[in-house]
């Protein structure tokens, strides 16, 4: 199997009902994504976008099929292993950011870390970095309520990286934003995904369609149009191999490094 | 592991401060529970304590002999604790009372047979008061302050009585009634002696003295045909030998009946066994009932648990999407119904002591203090905290996360 395959989704069926009011979310769903791919998952309401979302974010089980992330075959394990993977491999953004309101933005953002057991300093320090990388660094302090909406949706941006996710999940991360703050919001998003990481974004916006690599409109349970948006940017790299590469860069345009020394 | 526990730690702490009103309250009602059996415990230990302290006053060179049936069932137990031997025909006689006398090593021997009769005199009558048959022996061994007059002796044993100070004014209306004359079991007696007021009326031998009428154990057996000899006290030369002379009256007593042993010989703390047991029962029927206020707490907590887990299913939501397992969102709410409870039985073992205290103002006794009610008290909570923490934590801990998710905050 190709390396680079993160998600591979082969007849997933999410049933709902008994009998006569049987529905389908998913009708034998078949997915497969690469490392370092931004997906957009386009349709109408009701198409099963959020339902695939969930269970590619082992949030929930698919009633048929087989789910194997990152090599391993998820489709059957424990809620306690399907835990410890969300908490090390999957990073949620949702639509109405979804932070605990007593908690203040730097425990949101570190509230990941406490469930892979890293001490309390560990965990506000690779917090305070998440912020200060979407420029929140002086409200670290203050509580969800007292932020803007674009805001609210960065912090939960950084909590979704802060554990340095295999993918990341986006259900409608601007569907409340207007679209200044829209803007903004992909604009992180576009960042994160040009550092190596593989993005899963349901949205309802076409517009934003530019941002994706990848093009996935659902109808009724099933994949309607699949559709590669842009060439595959021979992204397939861990996160720390780009970082190196692109602080190289910088130091070769400012004359300091050689570049062949990458 | 650590670092979740203290995560655990700070995150029920937090959730208690943020709710200060409900966490008091439900607080307040564990330590009602934990304050009613610290405040009952510690009364009772205290009086143990006296009684326990009075056998000490008295003297350790003092043995007792009480009757008993053989030592088979639940039912010696129960009458022990209940006295009802008292009614029954005693085991023990006064030719027991002399062979204890020849026993070596004993200095003095006083039985004590209890029986009840209507005392007269030309003023008043006292329906069944309590008569005291003892030998002159009994002042040795328990010296009995006498407010007037003397005790029993050798030469006034036919015809003389002491009486209690209570019973004094009773029959005379007067605390000085020396030489005025009583009559029961049909006869004319004359009272000798009186007895001070007595403040501590527990004591080893179950009779309170200020309502006691003292007489010679000879003369009862006179009139009475036969008495009922409910203990009988004895004083040996020093303690070094309590133990073999204890070990020699129960020979003694053993052969009087052919190898029987309906009695039972005690010295030491043994003596106060049968008034601590009673008090062990009492206190452990009222400390039961004070259990119960303590449930009704621990189900305040529950409550309060369930409340603030159906308030913050949104937030188990988040926490499991970013990577709770059901584990984690268990123990995080475990341990915020153990704070309650442990908060709680700190509260109730201030106000326990401190009600222990107040009424300790008004008896003859101190709050009685010990590690070993504290550790009861603790481990009540512990054990409050877990059995009513337990399903609301595991309530939160089954909740799914996307259903808690579109559960609105």
């Amino acid at each position: 199997m190709d390396d680079n395959v993160v998600i591979k989704l082969s007849g997933i069926t999410k049933r709902y009902g008994y009998g006569d009011t049987t529905s389908y979310a998913l009708k034998d769903f078949d997915l497969e994504v690469k490392r370092g791919e931004f997906i957009m998952i386009m349709g109408p309401s009701g198409c099963g976008k959020t339902t695939l979302l969930n269970i590619i974010g082992l949030l929930d089980r698919a009633t048929e099929g087989e789910y194997i992330l990152n090599g391993e075959d998820v489709s059957d394990i424990s809620s306690a292993r399907q835990a410890r993977l969300r908490a090390r491999k999957i990073g949620f953004i949702f639509q109405d950011f979804n932070l605990i309101q007593n908690l203040t933005v730097i425990e949101n953002v570190a509230l990941p870390l406490v469930y892979v057991n890293r001490p309390r300093t560990v965990r506000l320090k690779a917090a305070s970095n998440a912020l200060g990388r979407f420029h929140l660094s002086e409200r670290e302090y203050y509580r969800p309520s007292q932020l803007s909406g674009g805001q609210k949706q960065r912090v939960a941006i950084a909590r979704a990286i802060v554990s340095d996710p295999e993918i990341i999940l986006a259900d409608e991360p601007t569907g409340n934003l207007d679209s200044r703050s829209s803007n903004i919001v992909m604009e992180e998003l576009k960042a994160i995904h040009e550092e190596g990481n593989t993005i899963i974004m349901v949205t309802h916006n076409p517009a934003l369609t530019v941002y994706a690599t990848r093009v996935i409109n659902m109808l009724d349970g099933q994949i309607d149009t699949d559709i590669k948006t842009v060439a595959d940017h021979n992204l397939p790299q861990p996160i720390y191999i780009k970082a190196k590469r692109r602080r190289a860069r910088k130091g070769f345009k400012k004359g300091l490094l050689d570049v062949n020394a990458f | 592991m650590s670092m979740l526990f203290r995560t655990h730690l700070r995150l029920a702490r937090a959730s208690v401060k943020q709710n200060r009103t409900r966490s008091f309250l439900t607080c307040l009602g564990i330590a009602i529970g934990i304050a009613s059996i610290i405040l009952i415990l510690s009364l009772t230990g205290s009086i143990s304590n006296l009684i326990k302290g009075e056998v000490k006053d008295i003297g350790s060179d003092l043995v007792v002999v009480r009757p008993s049936r053989s030592k088979d069932a639940v039912t010696s137990f129960v009458e022990e604790l209940t006295m009802a031997s008292t009614f029954e025909k005693s085991s023990l006689s006064l030719l027991d009372v002399s062979s204890i006398s020849a026993v070596e090593g004993v200095t003095a021997v006083a039985p004590i047979a209890i029986s009840t009769n209507t005392l007269m005199n030309d003023e008043n009558t006292i329906p069944s008061a309590t008569i005291l048959g003892t030998t002159p022996d009994f002042n040795t061994i328990e010296p009995l302050a006498l407010k007037y007059g003397v005790f029993l002796n050798e030469k006034n044993t036919d015809s003389a009585v002491v009486i209690g100070h209570d019973l004094a004014l009773h029959l005379y209306n007067t605390s000085n009634p020396i030489g005025r004359t009583l009559s029961f079991y049909g006869r004319r007696f004359i009272v000798v002696g009186v007895l001070d007021e007595i403040e501590e009326a527990v004591n080893f031998d179950n009779v309170n003295f200020n309502n006691v009428l003292f007489m010679d154990i000879n003369t009862m057996e006179n009139l009475m045909d036969s008495v009922q000899i409910q203990q009988i006290n004895v004083r040996v030369l020093n303690t070094s030998i309590l133990e073999p002379v204890a070990d020699n009256i129960y020979k003694t007593l053993k052969e009087n009946r052919y190898g029987d042993t309906n009695f039972s010989v005690a010295y030491g703390d043994a003596i106060t066994h049968p008034a601590s047991n009673l008090l062990n029962v009492i206190s452990g029927m009222l400390a039961l009932v004070a259990g119960i206020s303590l449930v009704v707490g621990g189900i305040g907590v529950m409550n309060i648990m369930l409340v603030s887990v159906s308030e913050r299913t949104y937030e188990i939501g988040i926490r499991k999407a970013v990577g709770a397992s059901a584990y984690n969102v268990l123990m995080q709410f475990m341990f915020e119904a153990l704070i309650l409870s442990t908060l709680g039985s700190i509260l109730g073992i201030f106000l326990g002591y401190f009600l222990a205290f107040l009424v300790s103002t008004v008896t003859p006794f101190g709050p009685y203090i010990s590690w070993e009610i504290i550790a009861i008290t603790v481990v009540t909570t512990v054990g409050v905290g877990l059995i009513f923490g337990t399903y609301p934590a595991l309530k939160a801990a089954r909740k799914k996360p996307i259903d808690s998710l579109r559960h609105y905050q």
